[in-house]
């Protein structure tokens, strides 16, 4: 370009017309903030469009994360700082059309409202598997059957683990699997933060309730990363959970509305049947429903899981086909905190590079 | 890929049936017949997941396949898409062509499926028949049954059967060239064969084991394979 | 329990059921056992609703129970299956309706194959057309007859002179359902309500005032297990299974149990016979039994029918408790009569199961 200085768009029309970002980060869980931030700290303008009315996305809701048991607070307070002051968010908005220009890109809002930015990431994340399909658990039918995600609100509301009738559980079960792995309920894939998610509860249920039996019934314990089996060694040796290799079958409720779980263990090869007094499903991740509007919208793929396809797997997980469109987070498929946050950051840092390309 | 396995692959219901297992035991948790004896139906596909013709073998001369009921509650559970009820199916079916079902003593029962069951269909055109259902061999049927069986053209009359008579109805006497249509179906697509495998294998077998077998429902042999239960069908506690 | 829960999955689980012009074949076991039910539902179709119901003298059983006991092989019931469907194009029919629920789950899983096998329906066509000249055409619907008295079961209720309800104490009945293993559990999508919550018998149970019970093995297998029942000597299984139901529903007290297949309510009433007889234990109350019924024996209970019209006589656990708690007058003279009037006899009573 030379020595003679542009000024960029913005501070020519600084005053008079609103301020166009240069990347829209669609989704404000740790993914979209992570990026943010990153993306803020090398100068650039961000805006970050969320559909629920706060943002923090799951993280939010869990109490503390594996493998250490730190408060899931701390690390989302930690990503905050870094973007406060310097990103805006708009919660509440719901997004229904994106027009891709030449060079940048305009999303249009059911509010009536428009942004155009040079850039767009899409972190907008997944849901939990609704457990209420998986039928044969009974969810939403049997009391005393809730979700891993209902146990991290108890806890993180400081409260007991109760059953139904507000009674402390003697005995738990806890579902690997529920969702994942499954061509039943249509998804063939791991969530892969399941089962570490198991072993966590478990041992926090025991902290919590001593004198409580803990059960894991598995079909493969997923401890794949830092900590995760010094994790799992802790909660039988130091905690006294047992895991039972076999997969739940089948969940029905006893006139006392304990539940009658039965299950195979095996390693031994013996069915088994056990009177619980909850049964907790460790629920997977299945693609953000809204995402596939998005992927509508600007002509991306998915894979047979539902999640969206980056432009390569391995060396553009970042990239979708689209130039301009980038990726972080779970939009992609099942991930954990700390590699969403380094996805989240990649994705910071393909985005910073190709800004640089544009005049 | 041994010439069993090929056989039986050979089967839809064995490509149905048949995905891959990664021995989750849904179907084990749920069986009625595992709760009950020595059985697994994972073990079953597992064993067929291995393409092993010598362990296939073994399976066909053993009790084990002979102790599923057929609810195909393994189906509705199994995440992985696969049927070990209809595993079962083929597997029966291989059993009795190749004369493996002589080998175990539930196995050996399939004659009197076949003298039973077997032939109403091809005599009546029905599965069961009220004369056939004798009350000496069906205790368990009861007092009520009894009395039934004893007066039964009454009783069918009572109810609105069309008892042996022509025309449509309940028990009605399904007319003859409707039963020639069903014998040359069997020869036609080897229900023939396979009720000749089942009689020609017993009678080899029954000889083998120096027990009497004539052409009736009461003689030696069929008494044994009716009655006989080695008690050791259950599982090793 | 959240029954809001199960009504969300009753919701998913939807099928087209033919509303007329039925093509009607019968099943082995309840000819044998339950005939004045097949009759009753030509009576209810025919004379309740109105409906075009038929049957073709010239069919036979599907084979399902040669079948399920291994002794007839696969292609031979497909091509018994399709000469009954070749009756049905005969006779001008496309409704096809099964009496018994292991001829509807096989009739489905044969149409299946078909559909993911068209070579497979080519050599059947091709071997029926060789052993008896027939040619067919697939049925456009395909249901069991309990989904049809499901779908009419409002029109049932409308006409209905008794209701599932205790005459006494003014509470609805309590009912156990028990659905026939191959209704629903090989293609749950063919099942009204699915394969975990079927809804075909417990509809009909909350049209007509009664209330549906859930117990722990509700799901569980009766036992017939097909040559698990038919040697003696496996006989211990079928029984097993039963017991393991009437242990799990006791507790709740059951009014009557209700199902839909032929063989279930054979072996739930005999097996409680059985116990009765081998243990001295009884599942109803004061030594009785819990009355087992078929759809067309309530739908015609409710309907307002003479019991002994509706083969309750033939029951080994007897109905007269149930008839006694809905108000259905009955008159125990003409139990064990002949269609003349006459005097047949009685059946013994069992050492400890009340007999009426």
């Amino acid at each position: 370009m030379g020595n003679r200085w542009v000024a960029p768009k913005r501070l020519l029309f600084s005053n008079s017309i609103k301020m166009d970002p240069q990347v829209i980060i669609i989704g404000a869980g740790i993914a979209g903030l992570t990026a943010a931030g990153a993306l803020a700290e090398k100068g650039h303008h961000v805006l970050i469009l969320e559909k629920e009315a706060q943002p923090g996305g799951h993280v939010a809701q869990w109490d503390r994360l594996f493998p250490s048991r730190r408060p899931g607070s701390e690390v989302l307070d930690h990503i905050r700082k870094i973007m406060d002051g310097r990103v805006e968010i708009k919660p509440g908005i719901r997004i229904n059309g994106i027009i891709a220009h030449d060079q940048d890109f305009t999303v249009l809002t059911e509010e009536g409202t428009s942004y155009t930015g040079q850039a767009l990431l899409i972190a907008s994340g997944f849901r939990l598997f609704q457990a209420e399909r998986k039928e044969e658990y009974g969810y939403g039918i049997y009391d005393n059957v809730i979700t891993s995600a209902e146990v991290e609100t108890v806890f993180k509301q400081g409260k007991k683990l109760l059953t139904s009738k507000g009674t402390l559980p003697q005995r738990v079960a806890l579902i690997h699997c529920v969702g994942s792995r499954d061509e039943k309920v249509g998804n063939l894939y791991c969530s892969k933060v399941c089962c570490v998610t198991g072993v966590k509860q478990a041992i926090e249920i025991k902290e919590q309730l001593p004198q409580c039996e803990v059960f894991s019934f598995y079909m493969d314990m997923r401890m794949y990363d830092r900590h995760f089996e010094e994790l799992y060694f802790e909660a039988q040796k130091q905690w006294g959970v047992q895991f039972i290799r076999g997969r739940l079958s089948e969940c029905s409720e006893a006139p006392d509305q304990s539940l009658i779980i039965k299950t195979e263990d095996t390693l031994t090869g013996r069915p088994l049947r056990m009177i619980v007094d909850l049964v907790i499903l460790l629920v997977g991740f299945v693609p953000e429903p809204e995402t596939g509007k998005l992927v509508e919208m600007l002509g991306l793929s998915t894979g047979e899981d539902g999640f969206i396809l980056p432009s390569d797997e391995h060396y553009n997980d970042n990239l979708t086909t689209v130039p301009g469109v980038f990726l972080a987070g779970a939009v992609k498929g099942p991930a954990t905190i700390s590699n969403t946050i380094a996805d989240a950051r990649a994705a910071a840092l393909q985005i910073d590079s190709w800004l640089k390309t544009k005049p | 890929m041994g010439e069993l396995y090929d056989r039986l692959a050979g089967d839809v219901r064995f490509v149905e049936g048949l995905k891959a297992c990664l021995n989750c035991g849904t179907c084990t948790a749920i069986c009625p017949a595992a709760e009950f004896y020595a059985y697994q139906p994972r073990q079953i596909v597992d064993i067929l997941q291995t393409h092993d013709d010598q362990a296939i073998e073994s399976l066909l001369k053993s009790e084990t396949i002979w102790y599923c009921g057929e609810c195909m509650s393994c189906v509705t559970r199994c995440p992985r898409g696969n049927a070990p009820g209809l595993l079962i199916t083929v597997l029966r079916a291989a059993s009795q062509d190749l004369g493996y079902f002589v080998e175990s003593e539930k196995g050996r029962q399939q004659l009197a499926i076949k003298r039973t069951v077997g032939e109403w269909i091809l005599d009546y055109g029905y599965c069961l028949y009220p004369s056939e259902i004798l009350p000496e061999k069906h205790p368990e049927q009861g007092p009520v049954w009894e009395w039934e069986h004893e007066h039964i053209e009454e009783v069918m009359e009572r109810l609105g059967a069309n008892y042996k008579k022509t025309g449509p109805g309940i028990l009605r006497k399904v007319p003859q060239e409707d039963l020639d249509e069903i014998r040359k179906i069997f020869d036609v697509t080897g229900g023939t064969a396979r009720f000749n495998a089942i009689e020609n294998y017993s009678k080899q077998k029954a000889g083998e084991m120096g027990i009497d077998l004539d052409d009736t429902l009461d003689n030696d042999y069929m008494k044994k394979i009716y009655t006989e239960n080695s008690q050791n069908h259950g599982r090793e506690l | 329990m959240k029954v809001e829960g199960k009504r969300r999955i009753w919701k998913d689980y939807q099928k087209e059921i033919a509303d007329d012009r039925y093509f009607y074949v019968r099943s082995c076991v309840r000819q044998n056992f339950f005939p004045a039910s097949e009759k009753m539902f030509f009576r209810i179709l025919k004379e309740e609703l109105g409906k075009d119901i038929f049957e073709n003298a010239a069919h036979t059983t599907c084979s399902g129970i040669g079948y399920h006991s291994d002794v007839v092989p696969f292609e031979t019931t497909m091509t018994m299956v399709a000469r009954q469907f070749a009756l049905m194009t005969e006779s001008g029919y496309q409704n096809f309706t099964t009496s018994c629920i292991t001829s509807f789950g096989l009739y489905t899983e044969i149409l299946e194959t078909w559909h993911h096998f068209p070579e497979v329906e080519a050599r059947v066509r091709e071997n029926l057309k060789k052993a008896t000249g027939r040619e067919f055409d697939k049925p456009s619907n395909l249901s069991h007859a309990s989904d049809v008295i499901y779908k009419f079961r409002k029109e049932i209720g409308e006409k209905a002179r008794y209701r599932l309800v205790n005459k006494q104490t003014g509470q609805p009945l309590r009912c156990v359902e028990h659905i026939g293993c191959h209704y629903s559990r090989m293609f749950p999508g063919k099942g009204v309500g699915g394969a975990e919550y079927p809804y075909v018998l417990a509809g009909m149970i909350e049209e007509w005032g009664g209330e549906v019970i859930d117990y722990p093995e509700r799901r569980h297998c009766c036992g017939f297990g097909f040559r698990q029942y038919l040697i003696q000597a496996n006989r211990g299984y079928s029984l097993s299974c039963s017991k393991k139901k009437f242990d799990s529903m006791a507790p709740y007290k059951p009014d009557l149990i209700l199902t839909n297949c032929p063989g279930c309510p054979m072996f739930l009433d005999r097996w409680q016979y059985t116990l009765s007889e081998m243990e001295g234990t009884t599942y109803g109350e004061n030594g009785q039994g819990i009355p087992v019924l078929t759809y067309e024996e309530l739908a015609g209970l409710v309907l307002g029918y003479d019991p002994w019209d509706l083969g309750l006589q033939v029951h080994q656990v007897p109905a007269e408790p149930l008839l006694d708690k809905m108000g259905i007058p009955y008159d125990s003279n003409r139990k064990f009569l002949n269609r003349d009037g006459q005097s047949m006899g009685r059946p013994k009573a069992p050492s400890f199961l009340k007999f009426y």
